[in-house]
């Protein structure tokens, strides 16, 4: 059984491997560019484009300077073909950034673009009750339910928005979480940010719908930098969602993006992703480079952050959603899929700092490799001398499907306090003959066997996104590894 | 060659210490060094050192050990009871004195390195990782190295007791003892091995152990690290197993001020089988760690790791274990496993198993934990008029002593738990 079982996954990874992008797809619009190249010119050219006030405009200077004093990062177990920083551009803009006041100015093009991915921004948001601040290359352009968010007092607006009419916020959390110099790709990020999405839920408010922002990357040649920002006050509650999906291009494209949450006292954030970045062909050309530093504070006593992705899409993908539990009795959580096919790369994990006491952190995540896709889970449980009572639980399991991939898991557990519980297990293995004889034999088609099995292993991960997420989340998952038996 | 204060003095000591002309290893030694030199001390940078602290050898020089002499008493602790094959090194240099290799059975080559070096010039005591690899050490050993242990088998030789190396150290001023052995088992033959290590006084064992297994041929390698207080032990071992081969090994880590034992093993043949266990009591200023590395690269192979960790006092202990799977290396199955026990509120501890699986039909799992002593099962044991000092040592050494089963043999086995009995922290108070 075992020798078909090899071949037929063999063909399964190949039919996913022909299967085109569904989402490739350029849109052609003027785009009002910074020319290519990187130095202190073409940030303030940046900062005058976006009308940023003077203490932003040193924040990204002094932010570039750590920046080149840095090294690219090389420890993650990645093969990253050299990045031209000089060649890359900085800034791009829809042309028609002036106007939009209502989604009938919003340009018909982009409007198209959101349809082919099958999200009809203004269906969408009525039917679903989603607000969405859609962001095109570099520029909001539309956001929705804002009247609504405001009655309670909400901020959820872009990037840009935010630094203009809130000003003082943004400069209060800026960076307080991960700092201008923190690593090489947060750095760029703070030099060179062009726009993201602003949240601010103020004390009490629990935020009534899911807040969600779709990301794309569209003209040639530049890198995207959002910088998203979210500060929960004391005793409020936020679930935010992100999802992305990238055009067809054979150039690899990069993305260094920053979130930041804040959560003061007994505030609960909850953020969601679903990465589909384009992945690159069958033999590794193209695709998107995803260097993304993400980093929740618990800042206050019971608050709670909660991560959870699926990673399915992008070239390379190097990302660790972290969270420090600085107050007491806070809570960190971190819930991961990530799948690699063909000629991906994923090392991707989390950080639990435990800072205060009575703090907990939990970790499940769940890798899945195919083709030749090296899939790492690389993550740090460190406790520290004052937080007391500390408990980590951490699951990693890893899938593996036909004989050319790879799964590796690489924990750091680093313990300081001596009445911490941690515990760490990590499973790899293929999907077991068994379990797909079982599926079979009850009439079940091996690509409906392979799903079931696969959705199983992932159900831990899968139930903790939000409704509107999980359609979409079990549909990838399907269609990323389509066919393949192990 | 570049030079650095660190590596310096070595560098400096070599031409007195190896200087003899007649030495038919002189030039893999000069290249050795110059790997030393090259490479200098690692740095926590390094992420195989992350963990370990080498400040204590940093802080002062070892110069290389002229030799020394050791009463018969000092082998009272370590000796086995019954009969053994008996090989003693003091200060890196073989002790006739001390030892027994009168009874070896026909096919055996029981001896020391520098005398293998003479009579048996087939046998490979240097690795060619000396010279291009990565490991600063070794190098240093193979520029150095005085003598050592060798065990050769003919195929089929089955060893009828134990064969005992004793390792002493004897210093009144920092001196390095630089050690290099090398087990080869050639297919079908069988060795149980002891090796011990113990002295007084400022002094550095460097030991580097290379063991090549025949197919199907079985080591059982039981180490006890009992060194001086003021001792450092940085201790290498590099395996190769042929097809069926297997290796049994158990490592108790109780002594040193600074301890680091490095574990590589190639899994080359395809069916071989390796157990790696291991226990490591730390108290006072204590600094140990376990790096494992074993190699998937033949298929239906199968690892077992299992290491227990007490640390009490303001010591810090570290386990790096990693486990790789190589493409093809079908039919693996791996576990790894290191629980960690934390007695005070100073006491640290570093845990990383890693995995690294490029072959899909695998199976593969780990588990780490650290906590403290469990209060229910205190309070369970004091509920039945056990004193708490009693209780909590009943529970360390239950902890610790889960591991001593993975070593078969019951007298060996009793011969560790003695040692893990006699240790200290098992009477001390809390917080200390």
């Amino acid at each position: 059984m075992s020798n078909s079982v090899a071949a037929q996954s063999f063909d399964a990874v190949r039919e996913v491997t022909g299967d085109s992008y569904k989402y490739g797809f350029v849109t052609d619009i003027e785009s009002e560019s910074a020319p290519p190249g990187l130095d202190e010119g073409t940030i303030a050219f940046i900062s005058a484009k976006k009308h940023e006030p003077e203490w932003l405009l040193a924040w990204r200077l002094n932010a570039y300077r750590h920046w080149q004093k840095m090294a690219e990062p090389h420890w993650a177990k990645l093969r990253v073909a050299p990045i031209d920083y000089q060649a890359a551009t900085y800034y791009s803009a829809p042309k028609r950034q002036n106007a939009p006041k209502s989604l009938d100015e919003v340009d018909p093009e982009l409007l198209k673009t959101y349809e082919k991915l099958g999200i009809p921004l203004s269906e969408r948001a009525a039917l679903a009750g989603v607000a969405v601040d859609a962001v095109f290359d570099s520029i909001s352009v539309a956001t929705t339910f804002k009247a609504k968010l405001g009655e309670l007092g909400i901020i959820f607006c872009s990037f840009g928005e935010a630094v203009r009419e809130h000003g003082e916020l943004v400069r209060k959390y800026l960076g307080s979480v991960v700092p201008q110099g923190d690593n090489f790709f947060a750095a760029l990020n703070s030099a060179v940010f062009s726009d993201g999405s602003f949240v601010y839920v103020p004390p009490g408010v629990r935020c009534p719908m899911e807040l969600s922002t779709y990301f794309r990357i569209n003209a040639a040649k530049t890198g995207q930098f959002e910088r998203t920002l979210i500060v929960a006050d004391k005793g409020s509650y936020v679930s935010y969602l992100e999802g992305c999906t990238a055009p067809q291009r054979d150039e690899n494209q990069l993305h260094a993006a920053v979130v930041e949450l804040v959560a003061l006292e007994g505030a609960e954030i909850k953020y969601s992703t679903v990465q589909n970045w384009y992945p690159g062909d069958a033999e590794g050309r193209g695709g998107i480079y995803n260097f993304v530093t993400k980093r929740g504070a618990c800042r206050g006593d019971n608050s709670k952050i909660s991560w959870t992705q699926v990673e399915t899409g992008s070239a390379i993908t190097w990302k660790y959603p972290s969270c420090l539990l600085e107050g007491d009795n806070s809570v960190g959580e971190f819930y991961s899929v990530a799948i690699t096919n063909n000629l991906q790369q994923a090392d991707t994990g989390t950080k639990m700092i435990h800072l205060g006491r009575n703090t907990r952190s939990t970790i499940i995540s769940k890798g899945i490799s195919a083709g030749r896709g090296q899939n790492t889970y690389r993550g740090l449980v460190r406790i520290q001398p004052k937080a007391e009572n500390a408990r980590n639980y951490t699951q990693c399991d890893s899938l593996l499907i036909g004989p050319r991939c790879g799964a590796h898991t690489v924990p750091y557990i680093e313990v300081r306090n001596p009445s911490a519980r941690v515990e760490h297990e990590a499973t790899t293995s293929k999907i077991s003959e068994d379990q797909m004889f079982y599926c079979r034999q009850r009439g079940l088609k091996q690509e409906d066997a392979l799903s079931l099995i696969v959705n199983g292993f992932c159900k831990e991960v899968l139930k903790e996104l939000p409704m509107e997420f999980a359609v979409e989340a079990q549909k990838l998952l399907a269609v990323s590894l389509e066919g393949s038996v192990g | 060659m570049t030079e650095t204060t660190q590596t310096k003095p070595y560098i400096d000591a070599f031409p007195a210490a190896r200087g003899g002309a007649g030495d038919r290893l002189r030039p893999q030694r000069e290249a050795a060094l110059a790997r030393f030199a090259a490479l200098g001390f690692p740095t926590r940078r390094q992420e195989a050192w992350r963990f370990t602290d080498l400040r204590p050898l940093e802080r002062q020089s070892y110069p290389p050990s002229a030799g020394g002499a050791a009463p018969a008493a000092a082998l009272d602790a370590l000796r086995l009871a019954g009969a053994t094959h008996r090989l003693v090194l003091v200060n890196g240099r073989f002790a006739p004195e001390l030892s027994d290799l009168a009874a070896l059975p026909e096919g055996a080559w029981i001896g020391p390195s520098a005398q293998a070096l003479a009579e048996r010039p087939a046998l490979s005591l240097l690795d060619a990782g000396e010279i291009d690899g990565a490991q600063p050490f070794a190098a240093l050993n193979a520029a150095f190295f005085t003598d050592g242990a060798v065990i050769a088998l003919a195929p089929g030789v089955v060893l009828d007791r134990p064969v005992e190396i004793i390792h002493l150290g004897r210093a009144e001023a920092p001196v390095s003892l630089h050690l290099r052995s090398r087990i080869e088992l050639a297919p079908g033959s069988r060795a149980r091995v002891v090796e011990s290590f113990a002295g007084t006084g400022p002094y550095w064992t460097n030991a580097v152990l290379g063991v090549e297994l025949g197919a199907g041929a079985t080591l059982e390698h039981v180490r006890l690290q009992d060194e001086g207080v003021e001792a450092i032990h940085l201790s290498l071992a590099r395996l190769r197993l042929g097809a069926g081969a297997c290796y049994d090994a158990f490592a108790l880590t109780l002594g040193g001020a600074l301890s680091r034992q490095d574990v590589q093993v190639e899994l080359a043949g395809e069916g071989a089988r390796v157990g790696l266990g291991g226990v490591y009591l730390l108290r006072g200023t204590q600094e140990a760690t376990t790096a494992l590395l074993v190699d998937h690269a033949a298929p239906g192979c199968t690892t077992r790791e299992l290491f227990k960790g007490v640390i009490g006092d303001r010591a810090h202990g570290a386990f790096q274990g990693a486990i790789a799977v190589r493409p093809g290396a079908q039919k693996t199955d791996a576990h790894q496993l290191n629980k960690n026990l934390l007695l005070s509120r100073r006491a640290t501890v570093d845990t990383k198993p890693a995995l690294e699986i490029l072959a899909d039909d695998v199976k593969c799992s780990h588990g780490a934990t650290v906590g403290d002593l469990d209060e229910g099962a205190l309070f369970y044991l004091r509920a039945r008029g056990i004193a708490e000092a009693e209780a909590r040592r009943m529970l360390i050494e239950a902890f610790a002593a889960d591991a001593l089963d993975m070593v078969e043999d019951t007298a060996l086995r009793a011969h560790l738990a003695g040692h893990l009995q006699r240790w200290p922290g098992l009477r001390e108070s809390r917080e200390t």
